[in-house]
């Protein structure tokens, strides 16, 4: 059971590649809303639209009676629906795009059109947190969203011909609207805040404390034009640099928000409860002053007049050990599989009191003669470079010239078009049988005994492909098609196991023996 | 490190060192063994100041009889942060070697604003409302008044303080303004005055520029420092307009507006004590009959600005009769500023000489010259008398009596020039009279006389030769170093052309033209996609950018550049731009990569490194010339012409070019560090415009990096990012040195004298 389990592991990791194309896929259904539809209906559609390959398969196995249609698509299904609720879900960050009024005219009536989306107003709230107060105090009591939608469009479209002095006059008359042309306070409040913990190397803020000479009419005058406004326009100034600094902070604190993007108010909800976690975070914060210096000290060192150090170690963090592992695990076999299937016969019956006892000897018989003979028989070590000087020598003859080309790549179309094949093919019979064990019904055992009989089929093909290859060539199909004999090798050693236990325990024949 | 030059030990605090640092010691020691002043170019990158800090400090070591006092002047408060960090580290490392007798105390001065830890006069916005809360606390008629009622509230911090009296000192140690805060927090001692009264005992002072080249400041903070002192300015290039600054002077409507609200509330002040306290006037009128020189007695927390003046032109000699009388010298004020309303009024640009203007102050109002000279003192006086400390309220009548002082005092290298609108927009009214101050040397003077060395650095002072006429000394030692590169780690190139082959400029004719900024534009999207991590744009003024950058939104090209990276701007205003500089920072820490837009003579171009990942690539967008109409500008030619035969072409290339080597001279600190600056503008290509950008990016300047255009820079990008990733021998094993070791040094010492560059 053990080496099957191994096996199955790296078939699971072999078939990776596919689960992405499926899961493609799923995400098309689901946005089709056909998820919920019956699964013929699913069928239809994976084969209309699955790649070549999984048609290639389908076609061969199901039409060719080896499996059944149900069965085909259960294994998959199963990969599908483990593959989702393990993993969590990605979380995107915000898009780097500043959403801009770009009214769509259509030139002979005076309406204008905007385009809101969910995202866009989610991001709308993040950058601008006067916005989002104004969409909780007045929705749904005092306006509807489209009306506040319309309102902020409103003002946008006011702000982008930047006339202060309309949008001054327009937002006197209209004070719902003001509070979008206003300058954000809640913005300016943040921005104190903030300006406390920056890193005081780029603290231009304090400089201004320390600066005589620009006193207001000090100094000489700067060349900077600056446009003299009346106080009374002074809050509906705003700038394009404001707010590119604002919506670039924004991108890079990135989605603070793990809510559906659906519906408005839970946006702007969700928005306020992490802006106070972060205010309640930065209070505890207490030892910040400490870091800062720290992280200043450290980046005054000047680093190539200073002698060697250890090198920096960083620690290895793995957020699914499970995965990592487990994928590790395929590769172990792997390099444990070239030395044959046999891995089981060196199983010998040791008891960890004998075994020490042979260790200890050991060392003693060293310890009186030296270490005289050698650690490993001359001959097989021999062989060993011998093999491995031969197989670097000809993939480095091969391969040399260029790193991205992989061995499949020099073969010809034909020849590895049908190793791909057959490779997947061996795969799927492979996933199939391994799922069948433990044979508990009739039904499986049936299932077993097709799935040999086609495997048994792909032996003569693969020793065909072997011999049909020209001879440079050979050597390297021989290397691709080993595993897949050994794969192959495994399942059969495995059944014919298994149909001995069964004679000898039961006596009873199965019908539809070999 | 330890190593002899030759009677100085140096400790240095790291393994090994730079040839460059080497040789910049030994002529700094000579510039101190000589007791003169000296002007030292060494490119950015190769470690000036640790190099500085450490040949001083081992040289007062070395010599302790002889104690000398390092004021170290830096033109912001972080750049201070980062010396005292760098002073901290080199300070463990000398204790550590030498024990405790090596021990110092170096501490920042800064104003209130950035030392004040009381929490109620803290919260106020800007500096001066700072330093008025602050006096409204701590004055010492406001302190006599509260023994007497309890209710009126004083500075605990400020009151232990003074409780401590002579305890209060500042243990041996090396102090930023961060830990001097946390070191009165602790002890509940006030760090302002703490600071301010441990000045004198320090071995080592950082701190601004104008603590010694404003008079008004340097009078109070910067008087009793010894002649024996060793004055360094660091980041020096743009010295000569720090003086000029100091000694210049603007008004305005709302400044005289302002001005007349004050008066009148002097007046009522006056009348009011007149009624109350008639004594008090009476002694000041005594005490103006003596002459003014009583400030030396003044408790320190009653200290406000002092003359604006230079020290030995003020006059030792008792104040006019006819502005003793408080209401008398109001008066004299009201018909000032009636007199300056009355220019103001004016249809055409009016440009004047001192003297002509004092005539015809005298002509008009009649009010001679020794009595404008007095303003400032007798203003100051009269303050006192009457109690005020809300001083932030009365900075206009202060601006008033400052240029009223300064055009009193002084005949040569000022003009007058009221301009009744801006030259670019003709149709606002903005009236405006200015002072200015056309010769640097006159603000600078006193310090060269003063303290015994004075030192002038900076990555950027080419042509050396200029600043000793611009501030009228004469050096000891004047050199430019070379950088001695392991690799080719920095890359200049002059782009003249887009990729279609059409010039690109900031010339005045081609500046606004569409073809020019979208060439530019391209040129960034190319870059953004190639340049990993930061990024940093210079443009020449905040209109252009604003212009630009618009542009390039319009025409979508900003926002190609964001799909590859996060763009942060400069504003004028101070916070945002600090805020969006943390910001891109965190981007390129965490490898999102962003571009930020600044401005060439900005703020962020005169002190922000943009070192290692900060900057790889610096674009410098068109030469950053000055505003060549501005009247201000255009005297200070014809002074500059007239005075030193310096002639306004040059001066004007000089200008533009020592911004634009300062601006792209960031991107670089260590010989590890590797960075590309491109000079977007085909003037650049020009001989007479490059021959002026110091040296050391001229060296590494190719012919055929002279004349490129968009996609053949980029194709230089991508190879030299490819070539700094490979790695190297820091050591420079081929041919020269770049690193030396503790044993170079040794053998070099025996070898005598064997010159490395």
């Amino acid at each position: 059971m053990y080496a099957g389990n191994l096996l199955l592991m790296l078939l699971h990791f072999m078939l990776k590649l596919e689960e992405w194309s499926l899961i493609n896929l799923l995400l098309l259904l689901t946005m089709n809303n056909l998820a919920g539809k019956k699964q013929n209906d699913e069928l239809s559609y994976f084969k209309k639209t699955v790649g070549s390959e999984l048609q290639v398969l389908h076609k061969q196995f199901v039409y060719g009676g080896i499996l059944t249609e149900a069965e085909f698509w259960a294994t998959r299904k199963k990969l599908l629906d483990q593959n989702d609720s393990r993993r969590p879900k990605q979380r995107l960050a915000l898009k780097n795009e500043m959403w801009t009024v770009k009214p769509l005219s259509d030139g002979q009536t005076n309406r204008v059109t905007f385009n809101l989306t969910p995202e866009i107003i989610h991001q709308i709230f993040a950058e601008k947190p006067a916005v989002r107060q104004a969409y909780l105090n007045f929705v749904p009591n005092k306006m509807t969203e489209k009306e506040f939608w319309t309102k902020y469009s409103r003002a946008e479209y006011l702000h982008s011909t930047k006339n202060v002095v309309a949008a001054a006059a327009e937002a006197a008359e209209d004070e719902e609207l003001a509070v979008f042309l206003k300058r954000d306070d809640m913005l300016a409040n943040e921005a104190r805040r903030k300006i406390r913990r920056v890193d005081p190397t780029v603290d231009m803020e304090a400089d201004e404390g320390d600066d005589y000479i620009h006193l207001p009419d000090r100094g000489l005058l700067q060349d900077e034009a600056k446009d003299v406004l009346d106080s009374q326009y002074e809050p509906y100034r705003r700038s394009f640099s404001q707010d590119l600094n604002q919506h670039a902070a924004v991108v890079l604190q990135g989605r603070l928000v793990d809510v559906e993007l659906g519906d408005t108010r839970t946006v702007a909800e969700a928005l306020i409860r992490t802006k106070q976690a972060e205010l309640s975070d930065e209070i505890s914060n207490r030892n910040l002053e400490r870091k800062l210096s720290d992280r200043i000290s450290r980046i005054t060192e000047i680093e190539d007049l200073q002698g060697p150090r250890d090198p920096a170690v960083a620690p290895l963090s793995i957020k699914d050990p499970r995965d990592y592992f487990d994928s590790q695990q395929p590769n172990a076999l792997k390099a444990l599989g070239d030395t044959g299937s046999g891995t089981k016969s060196f199983r010998s019956r040791v008891s960890p009191r004998e075994a020490y006892g042979s260790l200890r000897d050991i060392v003693s018989d060293i310890r009186v003669m030296g270490l005289s003979e050698p650690i490993m028989n001359q001959e097989v070590a021999l062989k060993v470079l011998n093999g491995l000087t031969q197989n670097i020598s000809s993939t480095k003859l091969h391969l040399g010239n260029n790193p991205h080309e992989s061995v499949l790549d020099r073969l010809p179309k034909v020849t590895k078009e049908e190793l791909m094949h057959h490779w997947t093919s061996v795969q799927e019979l492979l996933k199939h049988f391994w799922s069948s064990y433990p044979i508990t019904t009739k039904y499986l055992y049936a299932k077993v005994t097709r799935l040999k009989d086609a495997m048994s089929q792909v032996y003569p093909k693969l020793q065909e492909i072997k011999e049909s290859v020209q001879s440079d060539f050979r050597h390297q199909v021989s290397l691709l098609v080993h595993p897949m004999l050994q794969a192959l090798d495994a399942a059969f050693a495995y059944y014919d196991a298994d149909v001995q236990k069964r004679s000898g325990k039961s006596g009873e024949r199965p019908n539809g023996s070999v | 490190m330890k190593f002899q030059i030759e009677d100085v030990t140096v400790y240095f605090p790291y393994d090994n060192i730079y040839p460059e640092q080497y040789s910049y010691m030994v002529e700094l020691k000579r510039a101190l063994d000589a007791k003169g002043h000296c002007l030292l170019e060494m490119p950015t990158g190769t470690g000036k100041t640790i190099a500085l800090l450490s040949l001083i400090t081992s040289y007062v070591l070395s010599k302790p009889s002889n104690p000398v006092k390092l004021l170290y002047c830096t033109r912001t408060v972080h750049e201070m942060e980062k010396t005292l960090a760098e002073l901290r580290f080199l300070h463990n490392y000398q204790v550590k070697h030498l024990g405790p007798s090596a021990r110092i105390l170096a501490l920042g001065l800064s104003s209130r604003k950035n030392l004040c830890v009381n929490p109620s006069v803290i919260s106020a916005e800007n500096r001066d409302s700072v330093d008025a809360a602050c006096r409204k606390l701590t004055a010492s008629w406001v302190r006599a008044m509260a023994i007497e009622n309890p209710n009126i509230p004083t500075c605990e911090f400020f009151e232990n303080y003074e409780k401590a009296a002579s305890d209060a000192v500042l243990p041996p140690g090396v102090y930023t303004l961060q830990d001097l805060r946390a070191f009165g927090k602790e002890k509940g001692w006030c760090p302002y005055f703490l600071a301010r009264h441990m000045v004198q005992f320090a071995n080592v002072v950082v701190y601004s520029y104008q603590y010694l080249l404003d008079p008004k400041v340097a009078g109070i903070i910067s008087k009793e420092m010894q002649r024996e002192s060793v004055v360094v300015f660091d980041e020096a290039h743009n010295i000569d307009n720090v003086c000029i600054e100091a000694l210049s002077v603007s008004v305005r409507m709302q400044t005289l507006e302002g001005a007349t609200r004050n008066l009148n509330r002097m007046s009522q002040e006056i009348e009011r004590l007149k009624a109350t306290d008639a004594g008090r006037l009476r002694a000041e009128y005594n005490r103006l009959v003596e002459g003014l020189a009583q400030r030396g007695n003044l408790p320190i927390t009653d200290t406000w600005f002092s003359n604006p003046t230079l020290p030995e032109d003020i006059l030792k000699e008792a104040v006019p009769g006819n502005i003793r009388r408080a209401e008398h010298f109001v008066s004299v004020l009201r018909r000032l500023v009636q007199y300056f309303k009355g220019r103001l009024q004016t249809e055409n640009v009016e440009k004047e000489g001192p003297v002509t203007f004092v005539a015809s102050i005298n002509a008009q109002v009649g009010i001679d010259q020794k009595m404008l000279r007095f303003c400032y003192d007798r203003l100051h006086s009269l303050m006192l008398t009457l109690e005020i400390t809300d001083t932030d309220e009365f900075l206009h009548i202060q601006t008033i009596c400052d240029l009223a002082t300064l055009v009193g005092t002084y005949a040569r290298g000022f003009s007058i020039i009221i301009e009744p609108f801006d030259e670019r927009m003709p149709h606002i009214p903005d009236p405006v009279l200015q002072l200015c101050c056309h010769d640097a040397s006159l603000a600078i003077k006193p310090v060269f006389e003063r303290f015994q060395s004075v030192v002038i650095t900076s990555g950027t002072l080419s042509p050396i030769d200029l600043y000793p006429r611009l501030l009228n000394f004469n050096p000891v030692v004047s050199r430019s170093f070379t950088m001695s590169l392991t690799r080719d780690c920095i890359c200049p190139m002059v782009l003249t052309r887009g990729s279609d082959q059409l010039p690109v400029s900031t010339k005045y004719d081609l500046r606004s033209d569409p073809g020019v900024e979208k060439n530019y534009g391209k040129l960034l999207v190319e870059m953004v996609s190639v340049v990993p991590d930061g990024i940093v744009c210079f443009f020449v003024s905040y209109s252009y950018m604003d212009g630009i950058v618009n542009s390039w939104h319009e025409s979508g090209i900003l926002k190609e550049i964001m799909q590859h990276k996060l763009v942060f701007i400069e504003t004028q205003d101070v916070v945002e731009t600090t805020l969006a500089l943390d910001n891109y920072r965190r981007a390129c820490d965490c490898g999102r990569g962003a571009v930020f837009f600044s401005v060439a003579r900005g703020k962020v171009a005169e002190g922000i490194d943009f070192d290692r990942h900060y900057g790889r690539l610096v674009i410098m967008f068109g030469v950053p010339f000055q505003y060549t109409l501005s009247r201000i500008l255009l005297a200070r030619l014809e002074y500059l012409r007239e005075t030193f035969q310096i002639r306004e072409g040059d001066f004007l290339t000089f200008d533009a070019l020592r911004q634009a080597a300062q601006c792209v001279g960031r991107v670089i600190r260590s010989k590890a560090d590797y960075g590309m600056m491109i000079f977007a503008d085909k003037r650049y290509s020009r001989h007479d415009k490059r021959s002026k950008l110091p040296g050391w990016i001229l060296s590494h300047l190719r012919d055929a990096h002279l004349n490129l255009s968009t996609d053949m820079a980029v194709h230089i990008a991508r190879e030299f990012l490819r070539r700094m990733a490979q790695p190297y021998d820091k050591t420079g094993a081929m041919g020269k040195k770049t690193l030396l070791s503790q044993e170079d040094l040794e053998k070099m010492a025996n070898g005598a004298g064997e010159m490395l560059f």
